[in-house]
Order: structure tokens, then C-alpha cells, then sequence
């Protein structure tokens, strides 16, 4: 290759590197400005938290004084945090603890065997019950909240951990996401493990379930938020302390006339904390899970 | 060996079954409330006082949030779970007691709380078809003018000495327009937008606005909204409001609810609830001046009525649902929280407790209000569509909506809700 040539290939890549550089600026700033626009309200709450002078915390929200605190105290926690009195945070957090980890643990069984069946079970008409399962779907939990009251009420469930637990085990959506799971994996799978003999049953507990730990993940966390930020139904079908969670107590520091800022931040952190754990502990098939759905269509 | 296991479990069922009958000879009285985390540790401490003086007796308290109570409500009505005693917004008291959820209170209050109560007291807890009284409180409510006396100094402006002699509208709309511009000031007035759609606020505070401009919310001899809510002095004092809100006048919703007091004194006016006053005055001291609230047309108007208590037509213990209300607005501990709460007094003898709000006291100019100038929220069953729709209109225009068009849709939907309810018999008789 002449001089010539070398010189006029080298003119040619260089602005395509400056243009490949700009671009990677650019993504960088946008993915840099999308985490602030994410993370800057968490990063306030938290610092919001550590300062005890609600009208302080309302003062400084609209400027850069939200970010920073000068004496920081944990005496919003400390508050937050008693397991008795009349207003025990620490309890009304264990009973939104009892409710997600069983409310998820139930989920995932009962939602992923439902969703093994419709795939791979030998029931008449699976294609009409998934019908109707995804026609299910469509309806808000408004808008049979009320019956669903009166029916709890009859049945003697209001003010126990059951009535927040046993109503949202079993979801059209987290049954229709097993369903797709169970049923993109390869034929073979199911058919091979039917000739050693064994049980659908078993087919779905030692094969189906341990190749699905992206749905399991998906479901949990999504199962967990959904459970965690519980809110009106909680106050509809609770009387007392018993089984009451952390969301429905945290609207107590906003009454009629005064907001608690201060309280409000240090048990919205301690709420935040577990479900973020939640997500930490799943993330990795939770974005798998996302991908592969992505890839797959 | 066998028998001895025998005779201790039999024992032992005999003990449990003692100590059960027991419980369940207690009579269960359950408390429905609202309140922030102060109010909710005081009557969780008069609940425990009652049950101490009354052994066979127990208090269960049911708190729900306020801004989801009259849904919890709601609900505990279609599970047929009503409490005994439940605390109510006054307003809403004409609609519970036509459904037919509050029973007559009088035969059940000690007599003295009775001749105690005041008479804006008695009329927030009154039915206006039957003229009885169905709740009773230990406070009631009132909005007032607080302003920083340093800025009002600076503009030179009149500080009222009483109601009689409040600020007319031009006096207060020049004032305004004098305090967007001195130094210091970034808003003239704090209307409290802050407490949001969410809340009794708006129907509440700016309500009273009207009326003295010479409207209302509705007619209260036909009970037809059209040509009240839209007539044309409603039309122009929320017209008014808009342009004070247009000209950068009034604190943001987004800005909060202590611009008045927050460091450097952004708003010079506020246009506040009597609890505002210990936060406020706690943080400025002198500098903080109480005035009643403008005449914005040919009356002066203010508003009254807060949460009260009443006994529901589903308790089956009505005479001890009674018997621990009395003990509870009479109860020393209780008081003494809503007096250092800056509570606005419902009872005679909680007004002669409270310094606050007697002659020549920092808020007695409040109380004046309540025997001069106070005008109930509309007394009937609507009056949960009154509000919402009203809300919303005045949230609209204050976005910049048109006026005219947002009060007629509200006026609309106000009167559709009362044909749809056949008027509401017998309101629809008292035309």
C-alpha cells in the first residue's frame, strides 16, 4: 500500500474514532444524568432522614441544602424504630416482613406450578383457562376491593396477617410469566424425563423449577414490591397494631394540619431497606430473565 | 400417675376457662380515629385512663390515616364493622347522619359537656333536619390572617384591631401588590396550597372567601348549585385569586406549607389554620401579627368545624360509647395536649383554660371570629360531592383553567349528584 493510500485511510478513521468517542461522551452523560435523575430523591430521603427538624427538612427541599446535612442524628430512627407503644414502627416493619416473605414465598409456588400445568399438564381446555387467566388480568384491584372486603369480613379474616397474605398469592400476570417460562423450554425435556418415569409433579419440582430461576426472580421481585407497597388495602382490612404494616403507619406522620418530615423520611428508609435487599439478592437473573424475554420476543 | 395428668389438664382447662369467660364478659368499645402520631399516643393514653377506671371495659382503638378515613369508613359500613365511637370531619356529619350512620348523642353525653359546648360547637355537631345533636368535640376550628409585622410595617400597612375592623379586598389586594415588591418579600401570601386537593383545605379556607364576596358553594334554601357557584361574584373572586396566583403572589403547591416562617421569611401573609400559630409564632416571635380575614365583598366570613366525635347507630353498648366520650373530653391529660397543640376551643370551659384564644390573648381575635363572622361548610348529604367537585374546580383554575367553565362543571356536578339522589328527602322539602 503507498504512502498515499495509508495517509488517506488514516484521514478516513480518524473522524470516524472522534465521532465513535463523542458518541460514548454522550451516552455516558445521558446514563450519568438518568442515575442522578434516580438516585438524587433516594440520596435526599436519606439525607433528609438524618436531620431532626422537620420544618428544616421542608425549608432545604428546594434547594441544594436537601443534599447535605450538617448535624447529622439517628434520632428519627430511634423513634422509628420501638417494638411497642402506640406507634411501634419496628413492629408495624416485622409484620410487613411476615407479609412479603410469605405472601412471595406462597406466590412463587402456587403461581409457578399454575403456570407449569397450563403448559405442560394434561388438563382439558389449559387454552381456555389461560384465556381467561390473561382476561383476569385486565382488571384493577379497585375495582373489586370492596367485595373482596365484604368477603374477608364475612369469612373472619380481618385483622390477621392471612387477610393480607391469601388474597394476592395467586396472580394472573405471575401465572401467564411462569406459563411463557415453562413453555419456552425444549419439548424434550418433559418428554425425556415422562419416559424414566417420572410424576408431573416431579417433572415440575426437579427439572422444570431449578431451569427457572430468572421467572423466579422476575416474580419475586416484582411479587415483593407490589406486596411491600400495599396500602389501601391494609387500612380496609385492619383494625389494630396485630398485623398492620410499615406503609399504612407512615401515613400517620401525615395528618390533617402538620406533616412529620423528619419521622416520615427515617421510616420511609427503614421501609426502603428490605426490598431493596430483595432486588440486590435477585438482580442478576432479574436482568437475565429481562434479556432473554427481550431476545426472545 | 395417668390421673394426676389427668386432674392437672382438667385444672388447667378450668383455669383457661375462667380466665376466658372472663375476657369475654368485658365489653369492647371500638374507637375509629384519625390524628398525627402526637393525637394517636394521646388517645391510646385516655383509652388506657378509661379502661383503668372501668375494668369490665375495653377501649380497642381503630386509627386510619386521613387521607384514606372516609374510604376505611366506607368499608368498615359494607363488612357491616362500624365502630362504636367514631371521629368525624363535621362537614361530612349532615351525610353520615342521613345514611343513617350516627345516632342522636344528647341522651348519651354527661349534661354539664353539654351546657359546656359553644355555639359553633353545637352547630358543627347539629343536624339541620331535626335540629339534634349527633357529635360533640373538645375544639373547633378557625382560619385567620397572620402576617410578619416587619414587612407590614415597611409597606405602612393597618393592623386590624378586631373583625369589625378587618382589611375590605382593596385594602388587601393593595397591600399585596405593596409587599411583591419591598425587599426580602418572594411571596406576598401563603394560601397554603401546600396542603393539596387531598385534604378538606380548599372547601375549608377558600370557601369562606366566597361567601363573603356574596356567593356559596350552593344555595342553602333550594340546595341547587348552578347559579350560586357559577353566579357572577363567584365567577370574580375566584378570577381574583387566579390573577394573585398568575401574578407570582401566592406560595406554589410544590414550595410546601412554612414559607412564612421558614428561614428569611419568604411569604409576609399567611392565610392559616389556628394550629399554624404555635409553629409560627414559635419560630418568630414579635414579629408575628394575627388579623382576622378580609372582607372580600359586603360580610365578613370565616370558617369553622373540625373533627368531632360521634356514636354510631351500629353499637350495641351506646350508653358506654357515651359514657367514654365524657371521660375523654373531660380528661385532664387530653386537654392539656390540645392546649399545648394550640387547639381552638369547642367548650366553654376549655376557652376559660386557654390563654391562647381569652380576651387579649394572641389568638383571641380567632375566637371573635366564631361568634361573629363563622359560617358552617354546607350542611347537607352532598356535601362529600360539594367538596370534591369545588376542589377540583379551584385546582384548576388555579393552573390557569377558565374560571367561569370550572365553576359551572363543579356547580353541574353538584346538582346531578342531588337529582341523582332524588334530592336527598327530606332536604329536597325544605325548598
Amino acid at each position: 500500500m503507498s504512502d498515499l493510500a495509508i495517509s488517506t485511510l488514516q484521514t478516513q478513521v480518524k473522524p470516524e474514532r472522534s465521532a465513535v468517542g463523542s458518541l460514548r461522551i454522550v451516552q455516558t452523560a445521558s446514563i450519568l444524568v438518568i442515575a442522578l435523575v434516580i438516585v438524587s430523591p433516594l440520596f435526599m430521603l436519606f439525607v433528609a432522614s438524618l436531620k431532626d427538624d422537620r420544618f428544616q427538612i421542608l425549608a432545604d427541599m428546594g434547594s441544594f441544602r436537601a443534599f447535605w446535612v450538617s448535624n447529622p442524628t439517628l434520632s428519627n430512627f430511634a423513634e422509628v424504630g420501638n417494638l411497642s407503644g402506640e406507634l411501634a414502627f419496628g413492629r408495624y416493619l416485622l409484620n410487613s416482613l411476615i407479609i412479603l416473605a410469605s405472601t412471595v414465598g406462597a406466590g412463587l409456588i402456587v403461581n409457578s406450578m399454575a403456570g407449569f400445568v397450563l403448559a405442560w399438564g394434561s388438563l382439558r381446555g389449559r387454552a381456555l383457562i389461560l384465556s381467561l387467566v390473561i382476561a383476569l388480568y385486565v382488571i384493577p384491584q379497585e375495582s373489586i376491593i370492596m367485595p373482596l372486603v365484604i368477603m374477608v369480613s364475612r369469612a373472619g379474616m380481618t385483622d390477621t396477617f392471612a387477610v393480607q397474605i391469601v388474597p394476592w398469592i395467586a396472580s394472573p400476570l405471575y401465572i401467564f410469566l411462569f406459563y411463557q417460562f415453562f413453555a419456552q423450554l425444549p419439548k424434550e425435556l418433559f418428554e425425556a424425563a415422562q419416559m424414566d418415569g417420572a410424576s408431573v409433579f416431579r417433572i415440575y419440582r426437579s427439572i422444570f423449577l431449578p431451569l427457572s430461576l430468572p421467572a423466579l426472580a422476575t416474580v419475586s421481585i416484582l411479587m415483593g414490591i407490589e406486596t411491600w407497597n400495599q396500602y389501601l388495602w391494609p387500612i380496609l382490612v385492619t383494625q389494630t397494631d396485630y398485623a398492620r404494616p410499615i406503609a399504612v403507619a407512615i401515613a400517620t406522620f401525615f395528618g390533617q394540619d402538620s406533616i412529620y418530615w423528619d419521622r416520615a423520611m427515617a421510616a420511609s428508609v427503614l421501609m426502603m431497606i428490605p426490598i431493596l435487599a430483595l432486588y440486590l439478592a435477585f438482580q442478576r437473573w432479574f436482568v437475565s430473565s429481562f434479556v432473554g424475554s427481550a431476545v426472545k420476543g | 400417675m395417668m390421673g394426676k395428668r389427668l386432674l392437672s389438664m382438667f385444672v388447667a382447662s378450668a383455669a383457661l376457662g375462667i380466665v376466658m369467660s372472663h375476657a369475654e364478659a368485658k365489653t369492647v368499645i371500638h374507637v375509629m380515629h384519625q390524628g398525627d402520631p402526637g393525637w394517636v399516643t394521646t388517645y391510646g393514653e385516655v383509652a388506657k385512663r378509661f379502661e383503668a377506671a372501668n375494668p369490665d371495659v375495653d377501649i380497642e382503638l381503630i386509627y386510619a390515616p386521613h387521607d384514606a378515613y372516609n374510604e376505611k369508613f366506607s368499608a368498615a359500613v359494607m363488612s357491616k364493622q362500624m365502630p362504636d365511637v367514631m371521629e368525624l370531619d363535621a362537614p361530612f356529619l349532615a351525610n353520615y347522619v342521613w345514611s343513617g350512620y350516627l345516632q342522636p348523642i344528647k341522651p348519651l353525653i354527661d349534661q354539664d359537656i353539654l351546657d359546656d359546648m359553644t355555639e359553633s360547637n353545637v352547630a358543627q355537631g347539629t343536624y339541620p333536619i331535626d335540629k339534634d345533636l349527633y357529635a360533640v368535640g373538645l375544639t373547633d376550628s378557625s382560619v385567620v390572617l397572620y402576617g410578619n409585622r416587619k414587612y407590614l410595617e415597611a409597606i405602612g400597612a393597618r393592623i386590624p384591631k378586631g373583625v369589625d375592623d378587618a382589611w375590605t379586598r382593596e385594602e388587601f389586594e393593595g397591600y399585596l401588590e405593596k409587599l411583591s415588591k419591598l425587599e426580602g418579600v418572594k411571596w406576598p401570601i401563603d394560601t397554603f396550597r401546600g396542603y393539596g386537593i387531598k385534604t378538606e383545605w380548599i372547601t375549608y379556607a377558600y370557601g369562606p372567601i366566597l361567601q363573603s364576596a356574596g356567593c356559596d358553594l350552593i344555595d342553602r334554601k333550594t340546595w341547587k348549585s348552578v347559579g350560586t357557584l357559577d353566579s357572577d361574584p363567584c365567577v370574580d373572586t375566584l378570577a381574583m385569586m387566579q390573577q394573585w396566583v398568575k401574578n407570582g403572589w401566592v406560595v406554589p403547591q410544590s414550595s410546601g406549607t412554612n414559607q412564612f416562617f421558614a428561614e428569611g421569611h419568604p411569604a409576609a401573609l399567611a392565610f392559616g389554620g389556628h394550629w399554624f400559630y404555635a409553629e409560627a409564632a414559635a419560630s418568630m416571635k414579635d414579629d408575628i401579627v394575627v388579623m382576622p380575614l378580609p372582607k372580600f365583598g359586603p360580610k365578613g366570613a370565616s370558617p369553622n368545624g373540625t373533627w368531632i366525635w360521634g356514636i354510631t347507630t351500629a353499637s350495641e353498648h351506646p350508653d358506654i360509647a357515651g359514657k367514654f366520650l365524657s371521660f375523654m373530653l373531660k380528661d385532664k391529660q387530653y386537654r392539656d395536649y390540645a392546649k399545648n397543640d394550640s387547639a381552638y376551643p369547642g367548650l366553654k370551659s376549655f376557652a376559660a383554660d386557654s390563654p391562647l384564644y381569652s380576651a387579649g390573648g394572641p389568638m383571641a381575635v380567632a375566637f371573635e371570629q366564631a361568634s361573629k363572622t363563622a359560617i358552617a361548610r354546607p350542611p347537607h348529604p352532598a356535601y362529600p360531592t360539594i367538596t370534591s367537585a369545588f376542589m377540583q374546580a379551584v385546582d384548576e383554575i388555579f393552573n390557569g383553567g377558565d374560571v367561569k367553565a370550572a365553576l359551572t362543571a363543579a356547580a353541574e356536578k353538584i346538582d346531578t349528584d342531588i337529582e341523582e339522589n332524588d334530592g336527598y328527602p327530606p332536604f329536597d322539602e325544605q325548598q
